[in-house]
Order: structure tokens, then C-alpha cells, then sequence
């Protein structure tokens, strides 16, 4: 394969990766934001703030495990992704050396 | 810096153009990340960057010339939107090479960068297109479509500053549908992202957020600007020693249509009328770039003394 295009591919699988991370990140952001709202106001009438507080604090760190899954399971695939172009470079410069 | 690989074969043509539009989108991102996809000024034939000497030059184009026409296209696109729909061999600058003698050199070039900066490359590819050219030149025409007519208002103000020789040569500068005071479309990108960032809510703030992602040639449209600091053309003389020529479209057939007057070409507003102006009536942004009206036109003020 021509090593214009390997450069355009490794362009495009580091531009998916970095959106998926940034999405993964932004969106975890924004539901932290959102889920905190219902939570604060129940968390206002006293006999139930203290279950609602650990109520909050689970669902939260669910929802970040799950950002956090999709950022790693993200970078492996990009880390293969990055393996095989490796290879891919590696054999485009062998046939042009030769 | 270009890889110049000439064993290699070109690439489909669709790849060229999912890269232009990313470019023209967040080019300034990827160029900053070094990104293989960021595209690196040059002009090209064929699919393929040309290399800027007199052997390649000769390679790619047997018959040269004295006179140089180059095309800069605009935003998210790249050199194939001069071709003529129906004859990919067509474009102003093979029919201007057939009619009056030109050698057309097109440019593709990053178009999320920011204008200035696009300006001052092609100023230096401009100084080195003329020193690896085989033939002396006395005829230098330019011809920008939409973003790419406000990166040769640029150029030409960089060459000048430092009395660069092609800026000598420049006789006539083609605008086809450039939005020499902005373009109405990024203004309204620009007010709709202040008007989601203003609102208290975290799901708009992250669409303004994401839409404020677009690049700064985007960015730059907005008043049409030109040089650093400066966003407004009008402060920007335009090059005393060419002529030029200003062409515009309308959407409708009549330009004193109601969507005429309100979208102009469907991007840009048309300009005041003036001796050096020309309004296609029916012909969209898009078309400007490849239309035989336009081009007969072109060829006509190429032609006059």
C-alpha cells in the first residue's frame, strides 16, 4: 500500500480515536451535571438525604465506569489499529527500499 | 512538506474529497496534531502534488509558457471543483490554456487554517512556483473561488510587503464568488454558538461547544478576514498594479428576487455593481467555479488589452 494513503488511514484511525475520547469524556461530563440536579433537590428533604447521597454517589460511579470502559476499550482498538499500521509502514518501506 | 513519491499511484477521487471536507472543517486541529490526513499546500495535477521543479514542472506540462493562470478553490474543497460537470478535462485553466495560452497550475491547501496563514504559504509557493519555472514570466493571473479569492488578497499583500517578483508579474485577479465582507452563514454560526453557549443548560453548552470546534479558516469567513488582527477586508488594499474582476451569482434567475437579495449565491452576497463586477443571474456558490458563462467571461478580461 502506497504510504500516502497508510499516513491518511493512521490520520483518520487517530481522528476517531480522539473523538470517541472527547465524546466519552464530554458526554460523561454533561450526565454528571444532569444527574446531579434531581439528586440535589431530593437531597433537600432531610429524612431521605442520606440514602439519596449514596444512592447518587453509585449511580455516578457506574456511569463514569462505563465512560471510562469505552475510553480504554477505545484506546486498545486504536493501539492495534496503530500495531497493524506499524506493520503495514514497515513492509511499504521494505518494497520501496528494494 | 509534501512526500513526493512517484512510484506511487494516485488515489480515488472520493479519498480527496472526504480529506478536503475534514480540512475545511478542523484543519487547524489536525494540523496542529500533525495528523496524517491534514493537507499540505501544493499545487496539484492529476490527483497529485507537483513537485516544484523545472524537470517536474516540464514533465507535467510539455507545452509552458510565459503566462501562469492559478486557481485556489475554497473552502472544503479541492482543485477538481473547477472541473466541469460532465468533462472532468475541463476547467477555466485548460480552457484558458486552449484558448489564450495559459499554463494553469491549481492549489490544494488546507482550508481550516486560518486565511492570513494560507496567504503567506502561498505567497513563498508563489516565489518558488516562479523560480523552478523554465520560462520567463510575464503573465501571472490569478483566480480564486469563495475562501480561495480572500487567501490571494492575502498573498498578494505578504509578496508585496516584501516586493516578492511574482507579485510583478500579476496582471489580473479573478474573485468568483468571494465574500470580500464576510459571509453570512458563519455569521450565523457564530451568533447561534454564542446564543447555546448563553443558555444555562449543560446538553447546549455541549452542542455549542462541539459546533465551536470548527476551524478557523470557518472562523475567519465570518468578516472576510484577510491579515492577522485585521477582520475586515476593506482595510486591505488590493493589489495597485493588477486588475480585478469580481464575479457573483444569484440563486434565482432574477437578482431582484427577494431569495437573491437575501442569500445572494446561496453563501455569499453579490457585490455593489461596478465596471470590474459581473452578476450571473441562476448561477449557485458551487457553479461559479465551473460554469461556461463565467468562463467566457473570464476569458474575455483575459483577453482585453
Amino acid at each position: 500500500m502506497e504510504r500516502r494513503t497508510l499516513r491518511q488511514i493512521r490520520g483518520a484511525k487517530d481522528l476517531v480515536e480522539e473523538t470517541v475520547d472527547a465524546a466519552a469524556l464530554a458526554i460523561n461530563e454533561v450526565q454528571r451535571k444532569m444527574t446531579r440536579v434531581p439528586y440535589a433537590l431530593l437531597a433537600r428533604i432531610g429524612p431521605i438525604a442520606a440514602p439519596v447521597q449514596a444512592i447518587e454517589r453509585t449511580h455516578l460511579k457506574i456511569a463514569d465506569s462505563v465512560y471510562f470502559s469505552i475510553r480504554v476499550g477505545n484506546r486498545l482498538v486504536g493501539k492495534m489499529a496503530g500495531f497493524v499500521l506499524d506493520q503495514l509502514e514497515a513492509q511499504a518501506q521494505r518494497e520501496g527500499d528494494s | 512538506m509534501v512526500n513526493h513519491n512517484k512510484n506511487s499511484a494516485s488515489q480515488p477521487a472520493w479519498v480527496a474529497t472526504a480529506a478536503s471536507i475534514l480540512n475545511g472543517c478542523f484543519g487547524d486541529y489536525l494540523n496542529e496534531r500533525d495528523n496524517g490526513l491534514a493537507i499540505d499546500m501544493a499545487f496539484y495535477r492529476n490527483n497529485r502534488p507537483l513537485e516544484l521543479s523545472g524537470e517536474s514542472l516540464r514533465v507535467a506540462s510539455p507545452a509552458l509558457t510565459g503566462k501562469i493562470c492559478v486557481l485556489v478553490h475554497g473552502l472544503c474543497c479541492h482543485e477538481g471543483v473547477w472541473e466541469f460537470p460532465g468533462d472532468p478535462a475541463r476547467s477555466y485553466g485548460s480552457a484558458l490554456q486552449q484558448d489564450l495560452g495559459y499554463t494553469p497550475f491549481a492549489l490544494r491547501y488546507n482550508t481550516g487554517l486560518p486565511i492570513p496563514y494560507n496567504g503567506q504559504v502561498l505567497d513563498s509557493m508563489l516565489e518558488r512556483l516562479l523560480a523552478a519555472y523554465p520560462v520567463a514570466v510575464d503573465d501571472l493571473v490569478l483566480i480564486g473561488h469563495s475562501m480561495g479569492g480572500l487567501v490571494l488578497r492575502a498573498a498578494c499583500h505578504y509578496g508585496a510587503g516584501r516586493d516578492a517578483v511574482w507579485v510583478d508579474r500579476v496582471s489580473r485577479v479573478f474573485y468568483l464568488g468571494t465574500p470580500h465582507e464576510g459571509a453570512g452563514l458563519e455569521r450565523m454560526a457564530h451568533l447561534v454558538t454564542k446564543i447555546l453557549h448563553a443558555v444555562p443548560h449543560p446538553v447546549t453548552a455541549l452542542v455549542g461547544d462541539i459546533a465551536n470546534q470548527r476551524s478557523q479558516g470557518i472562523k475567519d469567513l465570518r468578516h472576510g478576514t484577510v491579515l492577522e488582527g485585521v477582520d475586515f477586508t476593506g482595510s486591505v488594499p488590493w493589489l495597485p498594479s493588477a486588475r480585478h474582476y469580481l464575479i457573483a451569482g444569484t440563486v434565482t434567475d432574477d437578482p431582484e428576487h427577494l431569495a437573491a437579495k437575501l442569500f445572494g449565491d446561496g453563501l455569499v452576497q453579490p457585490p455593489k455593481a461596478g465596471e470590474r463586477v459581473r452578476l450571473f443571474p441562476g448561477v449557485g456558490h458551487m457553479q461559479l467555479a465551473h460554469d461556461e458563462a463565467v468562463y467566457d467571461q473570464i476569458k474575455q478580461w483575459c483577453a482585453s488589452a
